[in-house]
């Protein structure tokens, strides 16, 4: 374990907006049960089969419920021969064994790992360095789905992970740059792009990319930063290049650069030491072979945040494809940490966005608990608060945001919130991952009936693949598709295109007061999603709307042109299905 | 003290018999397999969380306390899957946090730190002493 690979230019920072790596078939969000928050380490063969009787019984496969997946805690805490294996208490019959009851009732079977060395619970058998043989051996078992998760990993200071590993992930502090006989200040003589990095007394720092693991950063935007240098040279040649530096290993200052002359990477390695982050030295001279005469621009930067965790994943990716042609959702879960909405369409089907939805998993004979809200990512409305504003990143053939599993069936929420967060997954096209112990559900029960709402459910899958726009916001924003909002003072409106011409519309309270939500007008909707509606010219030109509300599901026919939702109790929302009648 | 010798020594403080702890405290549910894979290395403090919140969860069948109140340690979420089980152990008084001085005064939980014999008995003899909505941390709001 030397440091991370070398990068390939179609994994590169420049090419994350151009065409994916893998032939993907277009796939809408996933569906099912996962076992994590409904039985976090303590998920057993048993427990599983259980559940899987109770998707038949419940008939939840019908409503596309259809992949079981064991999250962490079901392998064996280390190796055999260099392979996995099942936790023998657990899962005494192994996995295929698994994959096969799970596949015999129709359903499709999911499994997880770690793209470091260890899977977070500590199982010392993380997917890095065996990726060949692992990806064999899923593909033995027959395996329909993928969850690999970010903990232990060598490249990044990630959960669990050496705090020091931050030396890959960000450059070193700059100071100047030594070229063809004139000395550039970082501070005076560059462009600092994205908003990132920072200037500091006389250099610049956290070169680099912003952890998104907490709820802290907006997604929308540049969430990089470069440093950036015009030079003019008079002719193509090679010139020496000097850096003056000081290096880090910690969040905001490595020792990792990356230097690229306009769209060429021409330097991608560690340089040595400083004895300080604020002790500063030239580097060895950096030949630099220049194409263009004229201005060309030295951008000094580090990307290898982004570029090792896709890497990473790709390996992955590669050797599942090169083991076997079997049709896999790869779900990425690095938590947002390294901002996957800029790459993860180029390798995944969805990436998570935030931390977990909640901490407090269940076990056998335990709910668990989650929240409405918090000041972290573990409630329903941090998840929420940074997803809306996430919709240009997800589509139908890119891949989704991923505010993680569901929390319905919970301790600490009640069925308002539960039905809110099921609606704001559904219009959000999350995947809709099942975290409750389904022997609690019967048919017609509270949870069913949330988790079995087929209008609901038909957003999420709608065909044409568009996430919701938030298209208005009672809290005051210029832009509220783009801006991060976290105070839950407020409601929100939502816009989403459908297939067949019609466009939801949901309504949501994020307050814990009761509060009178605002209409909106038919203008005001196709102002901000017209362009993405399957016929915006009927929708606008309608005389009258066929309106269902679909948590009643009551219809209504309406001549206005106006839509509202009336009073909303704390936490509620109500979402309506509008369907222009020609 | 490795996580065998703290298992043995809850045994002892139990009145359990530790012969076949491993296969007990598994079927019961409350011991991972890595703890008998990795039973010679040092207990550290995130698995002494993890069994013994397990521990009260399982065999002494005593119900979770909500975690904001944990919300002081600087390190709670540096650890997904072992988050609740600091939480439980800090609030009930079972762990105590440590108070670093780095950038002004902040509580720490040391997740892969390990303690000494007598504080690893200490935190065995406190958990023994729960019961069912026994105390909660002081300062601590835990809903």
């Amino acid at each position: 374990m030397n440091g991370p690979a070398p990068i390939d230019n179609s994994l590169r920072f420049d090419s994350f907006d151009k065409d994916d790596i893998f032939a993907k078939k277009p796939r809408l969000p996933a569906m099912g049960w996962n076992s994590w928050n409904a039985f976090g380490s303590g998920n057993t063969e048993e427990l599983t089969k259980a559940m899987v009787l109770k998707i038949k019984e419940l008939e939840l496969d019908k409503l596309g419920y259809e992949y079981v997946v064991l999250d962490d805690g079901c392998y064996h805490p280390e190796r055999i021969d260099g392979h996995l294996k099942a936790d023998e208490v657990k899962f005494p019959s192994g996995f295929k064994a698994m994959a096969d009851f799970v596949h015999g009732h129709d359903l499709k079977f999911g499994m997880y790992n770690d793209i470091g060395d260890r899977l977070c619970s500590g199982a010392k058998v993380g997917i890095y360095g065996y990726e060949k043989t692992d990806c064999e051996d899923y593909i033995k078992w027959d395996i329909d789905f993928i969850k690999v998760d970010n903990c232990y990993y060598m490249w990044d200071n990630a959960t669990f992970a050496d705090p020091e590993n931050a030396k890959y992930s960000f450059a070193p502090n700059i100071r100047s740059i030594y070229f063809a006989g004139n000395t550039y200040q970082a501070v005076s003589d560059a462009e600092i792009t994205g908003t990132c990095a920072k200037v500091k007394d006389d250099y610049v720092t956290f070169i680099g990319t912003f952890d998104g693991t907490a709820p802290d950063h907006s997604p929308v935007g540049s969430r990089s930063s470069e440093l950036v240098f015009e030079v003019e040279i008079d002719e193509p040649n090679i010139y020496e290049l000097v850096v003056n530096y000081a290096t880090g290993k910690e969040e905001g200052v490595g020792s990792w650069l990356q230097i690229a002359v306009n769209d060429d990477v021409v330097f991608d390695e560690m340089v040595p030491q400083t004895e300080s982050p604020e002790t500063f030295k030239d580097s060895a001279p950096i030949k630099i072979k220049f194409n263009e005469p004229g201005f060309n621009k030295i951008r000094i930067m580090n990307h290898r945040r982004q570029e090792n965790t896709l890497h990473s994943y790709t390996e992955i990716r590669s050797e599942l494809e090169k083991a076997g042609d079997r049709d896999i959702v790869f779900s990425i879960c690095e938590w947002g940490k390294t901002q996957p909405q800029n790459w993860g369409h180029k390798v995944g089907d969805s990436w998570r966005i935030l931390n977990d939805i909640t901490f407090q998993v269940g076990a056998d004979g335990n709910h668990g608990t989650a929240a409405w809200e918090c000041d972290y990512t573990t409630s329903i409305t941090s998840q929420y608060n940074k997803a809306v504003i996430m919709d240009e990143f997800a589509g139908l053939g890119r891949g989704w945001n991923d505010p993680d599993m569901l929390v319905i069936g919970m301790d600490g929420i009640d069925n308002i919130m539960c039905r809110s967060h099921m609606a704001m997954w559904c219009m959000l096209n999350s995947p809709l991952m099942l975290g409750v112990d389904l022997r609690r559900v019967t048919k017609g029960d509270e949870i069913y009936d949330i988790i079995a709402n087929k209008d609901l459910i038909a957003l999420d899958q709608d065909a044409l693949g568009i996430q919701a726009k938030r298209i208005f916001t009672t809290y005051k924003c210029d832009e509220p598709d783009k801006e991060y909002i976290r105070d839950n003072n407020r409601i929100d409106i939502l816009a989403k295109p459908l297939s067949d011409g019609s466009i939801a519309l949901g309504f949501f309270n994020l307050s814990q007061e009761q509060k009178e939500a605002p209409s909106i007008s038919c203008e005001e909707i196709l102002n901000k999603i017209g362009n993405k509606t399957a016929n915006k010219k009927l929708f606008a030109n309608a005389k009258e709307y066929k309106i269902k509300d679909l948590y009643t599901g009551e219809e209504i026919i309406t001549g206005s042109h106006d839509f509202a939702a009336g009073v909303l109790k704390a936490c509620d929302s109500k979402v309506i299905r509008i369907s222009p009648l020609s | 003290m490795t996580t065998d010798e703290f298992l043995k020594l809850i045994c002892q403080k139990a009145g359990m018999e530790s012969e076949g702890i491993y296969v007990k405290g598994r079927k019961e549910g409350w011991l991972e397999a890595e703890d008998e894979a990795f039973k010679d290395q040092p207990a550290a403090r995130k698995n002494v969380a993890r069994i013994c919140h397990m521990y009260l969860l399982k065999v002494m069948k005593v119900n979770d306390l909500g975690i904001s109140g944990a919300k002081d340690l600087k390190d709670l979420y540096d650890c997904r899957v072992c988050a609740n089980h600091i939480a439980q152990v800090y609030m009930r008084g079972i762990m105590d946090a440590k108070n670093i001085k780095r950038d002004g005064e902040f509580l720490w939980f040391d997740l892969n730190g390990e303690d000494s014999d007598e504080v690893n008995s200490a935190i065995i003899d406190r958990l023994l002493l729960i019961h069912g909505g026994d105390h909660v941390h002081q300062d601590m709001n835990g809903s």
